[in-house]
């Protein structure tokens, strides 16, 4: 039986992780592997969190030394929860469908 | 190493985030699996910031020679110096006849008879060569969406160093095709 694929909506992780508090880089990437078991890469995590800044759905926050730390903006937040209904409507018709 | 992968970056991306990046893989370590996805994530940002270029509405222009256009100026100079001097000296020693300058054109030209082809082509073609240089700081390309289709507006800016070298080198260039057609009309006279 093939392995099943991890959760890789980079986007969507960045942001389930900024929803529990602003956090820098590698505080982002060990949250993410520890929720999602995702061991995500310093460049993606860059290109997700430029893409999400650049939509205004994070932002920077006074730097902490050499790290700058992130947080959801409210946009970021709405889009955030717009996404997870999504989700979770998907997930409970699929599993409805998929009881024994 | 971890400079280097940055260099794959845009140069924007990487102003606004390398320091940020670079403080990360330090703290993740440079293992093969984050040289490969450094390298991914910055194909990814090319890709995306040249579909930003191509959708219009931004300006282009070569980075590093936008930034440093002195720098680049001499760099233009410099690749045109010896043809310069070849074009200048030949012109003073058969136009205006200055004698200390004829011994020093003769012993050039004939040094220069010895060495391969390929050195005359490089002479013929640092004018050139050094006009792209001293001129592609001053270039910005802009691309817009207009009427449905997108246009193209060149924009100049005024470096005076710049516009010297490479006007410098136009007439250096003009000098030397002028010469060499001259050449090559009393060849075919004689």
């Amino acid at each position: 039986m093939a392995k099943p694929q991890p959760f890789n909506d980079v986007g969507l992780l960045v942001l389930i992780s900024l929803a529990g508090g602003p956090k820098h880089g590698h505080s982002m990437l060990l949250d993410i592997d520890g929720f999602a078991r995702v061991r995500l890469g310093p460049g993606t995590l860059y290109g997700a969190i430029s893409r999400l800044e650049e939509q205004g759905e994070i932002e920077p926050i006074e730097q902490d030394g050499r790290r700058r730390p992130y947080r959801l903006t409210e946009r970021g937040r709405r889009h955030l929860g717009i996404r997870l209904g999504s989700l979770d409507r998907t997930v409970r018709a699929g599993l409805t469908r998929t009881a024994p | 190493m971890i400079r280097l992968l940055l260099r794959l970056y845009p140069y924007k991306w990487r102003a606004r985030y390398g320091g940020e990046l670079i403080e990360l893989i330090e703290q993740v370590g440079l293992g093969p699996r984050t040289v490969v996805d450094v390298v991914r994530a910055a194909a990814r940002e090319r890709r995306s910031s040249i579909g930003t270029l191509l959708a219009g509405g931004t300006s282009m222009r070569f980075g590093p020679a936008w930034r440093h256009p002195t720098g680049w100026a001499v760099a233009g100079a410099a690749v045109m110096a010896p043809t310069a001097a070849f074009v200048i000296g030949s012109l003073l020693a058969y136009q205006f006849g200055v004698g200390g300058v004829v011994v020093v054109m003769d012993s050039t030209t004939a040094w220069l008879e010895a060495q391969p082809r390929v050195v005359d082509l490089l002479l013929v073609l640092a004018p050139a060569l050094a006009l792209i240089i001293a001129a592609a700081p001053l270039l910005r390309i802009e691309l817009r969406r207009a009427n449905g289709g997108r246009e193209a507006i060149i924009g100049l800016r005024l470096k005076l160093l710049n516009v010297a070298v490479g006007a410098g080198a136009l007439a250096v260039g003009l000098l030397l095709l002028w010469h060499i057609v001259a050449e090559a009309v009393l060849s075919v006279g004689a």
